[in-house]
């Protein structure tokens, strides 16, 4: 295959655990909760789905436990933000800190002192008949894990909730103003405890994603600042399940470019190569401007007997 | 009653941090226990860390010596992390010390973990990477009275410790290059092989400039005009992702024989491998492990440089007993049998192996490429 193909298939791979964190904060955004601690979540999520893994031998299950434990521990955020009506970036932060602690502290006692590799059976790839001997798109799109699949079917799932259905525009409105929302019986309490349990497992999922079905391997600090890259995602995404897809492709883009450059070797420094994913990322901010498009609401507490 | 529970959520979190943020191990206590006594972390306050760390057990060793290790892979990494904690743990066998580990930690927390320790009166602080100079230099002008064995540590950098109290324990980095490199040269189909870094440090280019020059000499013996792609680094050491990525880009470009320095990197580079040996199904694709014998770890591992940095860190311990400790650069190379060629699989054929074992002998006579 040639090096644009390559690239563009190391790309999928790199963007896939990168847009359900993403979408993660797409939901929770969507009901007014900027939740900046996904690099947490996704931290717990990668340590319980390898470890329901390496336990049970599925990685189904290692999904589902790492989508359950981070759901679990964002229940923290959603009961100190929507109940108490605490600071949603304080406690994003404090989910930043505590649950890749608690997920190292998991490791050690159940790995104990021992210091052997432990591996893992990845995911398999699903080939669809027919499609994926496609040249090039049928690697691209047919020749992949389920997990990728799903990725591709939330994207749509989220446009068509959000943009044609009444519970999504319900939803919104959530974000948008909750107290008008309220006044017309939207149970806005409710929407938001439903987007941080979405938030929590979707990005447990993507955490996971990254020990069932990349590496086989689990390694502290994995997931290596994709939480805080999917926080950019959503605002380049312009807080759309489109947009956000193709900005976490964008992401994946440039990192492996930089990974391919470095190896292709055009005789220049590789560190010039490794500034690549940063220069994007300033040159495509300052692109999209600063226009707000975010949801109005966000970030702020709701009291419900407030005037 | 809002704003208690609120505070009472951030206290049970801040306790968690506290609990659970670093991870330790000593040489007695259960791991649940170790865990739970944090060293250090870039959050803890250094006299909170030592506190914990005092709490962590009782030592298990014959002597009234400590060694502690701190390190920014994690021990389970399979790779250099795993290596260089296995030495610590085999010296304090040989050597009867206790031993305590600090493992997966920030740069910015290297100083703090190490003055914790020294806090503690521990005797020797074993830093194994070059990274570490920085942070080991300052603590050496801190604690005079505790010595510091740098791994992997500059030839200049004892000489930098006022209180002569640092030593730099130094495998030859060309030579593991060369035991790597050499077997690369005889095994590349393609004449393509490849080298993936962590970071950009100097014993990193010693290897990799000892690899290439050797795979080349070697090939051209064989009557094969060998490439060896530019290194590649992560910028980590714990970036599985990266080494997957690099060793699948690698393979496009026809690498087929790869050594590394880069802990858990190489973890992915080795998982990449294999997956492209499965999906070709047979092994054509060879990795050569380091610094430990990872034979058996990953298919595609056909041999490993061996690197006894036990040897090493007993040697540090035994000078820290006899009080010589220090101002000293404590070479390990093939002639003092601290760097070694691993087993080797029936991947590489007889013919192969007895040319490896000469061309290593010749490395040990000190005639090879001469």
């Amino acid at each position: 295959m040639s090096f644009a193909a390559n690239l563009i298939l190391a790309s999928v791979r790199m963007a896939v655990p990168l847009l359900f964190i993403a979408l993660a904060e797409l939901y929770s955004e969507r009901a007014g909760m900027v939740n900046i601690g996904l690099e947490g979540l996704a931290a717990i999520g990668s340590l319980v789905g390898f470890l329901v893994c390496f336990i049970t031998g599925s990685a189904w299950l290692g999904i589902l436990a790492g989508a359950v434990a981070a759901l679990a521990v964002n229940m923290i955020y959603a009961f100190a933000t929507v109940t108490l009506c605490a600071n949603q970036i304080v406690y994003g932060m404090a989910i930043n800190i505590f649950a890749p602690a608690l997920a190292s502290f998991i490791y050690r006692v159940y790995f104990g002192s021992g210091s052997e590799l432990s591996q893992i059976t990845l995911m398999s790839g699903i080939g669809i008949p027919g499609l994926k001997d496609i040249p090039f798109l049928g690697d691209l799109l047919f020749n992949q894990t389920p997990m990728v699949y799903l990725a591709y079917l939330l994207v749509i799932v989220t446009v068509i909730y959000f943009g044609k259905t009444r519970s999504g525009l319900n939803f919104k409105s959530v974000g948008e103003h909750p107290k008008a929302a309220a006044t017309l019986g939207i149970p806005v309490i409710r929407v938001k405890y439903i987007a941080c349990m979405l938030c929590g497992a979707l990005a447990g999922i993507g955490g996971a994603y990254l020990t069932t079905c990349y590496a086989n391997t689990y390694t502290e600090g994995n997931v290596a600042g994709r939480g805080f890259i999917a926080l950019a995602a959503v605002i380049f995404g312009r807080w759309t399940g489109g947009g956000i897809l193709l900005a976490c492709l964008f992401f994946g883009f440039c990192d492996a470019l930089q990974i391919r450059l470095q190896v292709a070797n055009f005789g220049l420094p590789y560190q010039f190569f490794q500034m690549i994913p940063y220069i994007a990322t300033v040159v495509v901010l300052s692109l999209i401007g600063s226009k707000k498009a975010g949801p109005r609401a966000g970030g702020q507490p709701y009291r419900r007997e407030e005037r | 009653m809002k704003k208690l529970i609120a505070l009472l959520l951030a206290a049970v979190m801040l306790l968690g941090l506290a609990a659970c943020a670093a991870k330790t191990d000593t040489a007695a206590s259960a791991p649940a226990a170790s865990a739970s006594a944090a060293a250090s972390t870039p959050a803890a306050s250094t006299s909170a860390a030592a506190s914990a760390a005092a709490a962590s057990g009782d030592l298990t060793g014959t002597k009234d010596f400590k060694v502690a290790m701190i390190c920014d892979s994690s021990i389970s990494d399979g790779g250099w992390g795993m290596a260089c904690y296995n030495a610590m743990v085999d010296a304090c066998k040989k050597t009867g010390w206790s031993y305590e580990v600090t493992d997966s930690i920030d740069q910015s927390a290297y100083y703090e973990s190490i003055v914790a320790y020294c806090s503690l009166g521990y005797n020797l602080i074993y830093a194994p990477g070059n990274q570490y100079t920085d942070a080991v230099l300052q603590a050496a002008d801190e604690y005079p009275d505790i010595a510091f064995a740098l791994l992997n540590g500059g030839e200049d950098t004892p000489a930098k410790a006022a209180n002569k109290n640092v030593t730099s324990l130094l495998p030859n980095a060309q030579q593991i290059g060369w035991i790597a490199g050499s077997l690369a040269g005889l095994m590349t189909q393609s004449n393509t092989i490849a080298f993936i870094g962590g970071m950009e440090l100097d014993t990193t280019l010693g290897k990799y400039k000892g690899y290439t020059e050797a795979a080349q000499f070697v090939g051209k013996a064989e009557g094969k005009d060998i490439k060896v792609l530019d290194p590649v680094y992560a910028g980590s050491f714990s970036a599985t992702d990266k080494g997957i990525e690099f060793a699948k880009a690698m393979i496009d470009q026809g690498a087929d024989v790869f050594f590394g320095d880069a802990s858990a990197v190489d973890s992915g580079a080795r998982q990449a491998i294999d997956e492209a040996n499965k999906a070709a199904g047979s092994v054509k694709i060879y990795d050569i492990g380091q610094p430990s014998d990872l034979l058996g770890q990953n298919e595609c591992v056909i041999c490993s440089q061996v690197t006894d940095n036990s040897s090493l860190v007993a040697l540090s311990m035994d000078a820290v007993e006899k009080g010589t400790f220090g101002g000293e650069v404590i070479y390990g190379t093939l002639q003092n049998g601290v760097l070694s060629a691993g087993k080797m699989n029936d991947l590489i054929p007889a013919d192969v192996q007895t040319k490896y074992l000469d061309y290593i002998d010749q490395m040990t006579k000190e005639t090879f490429m001469k």
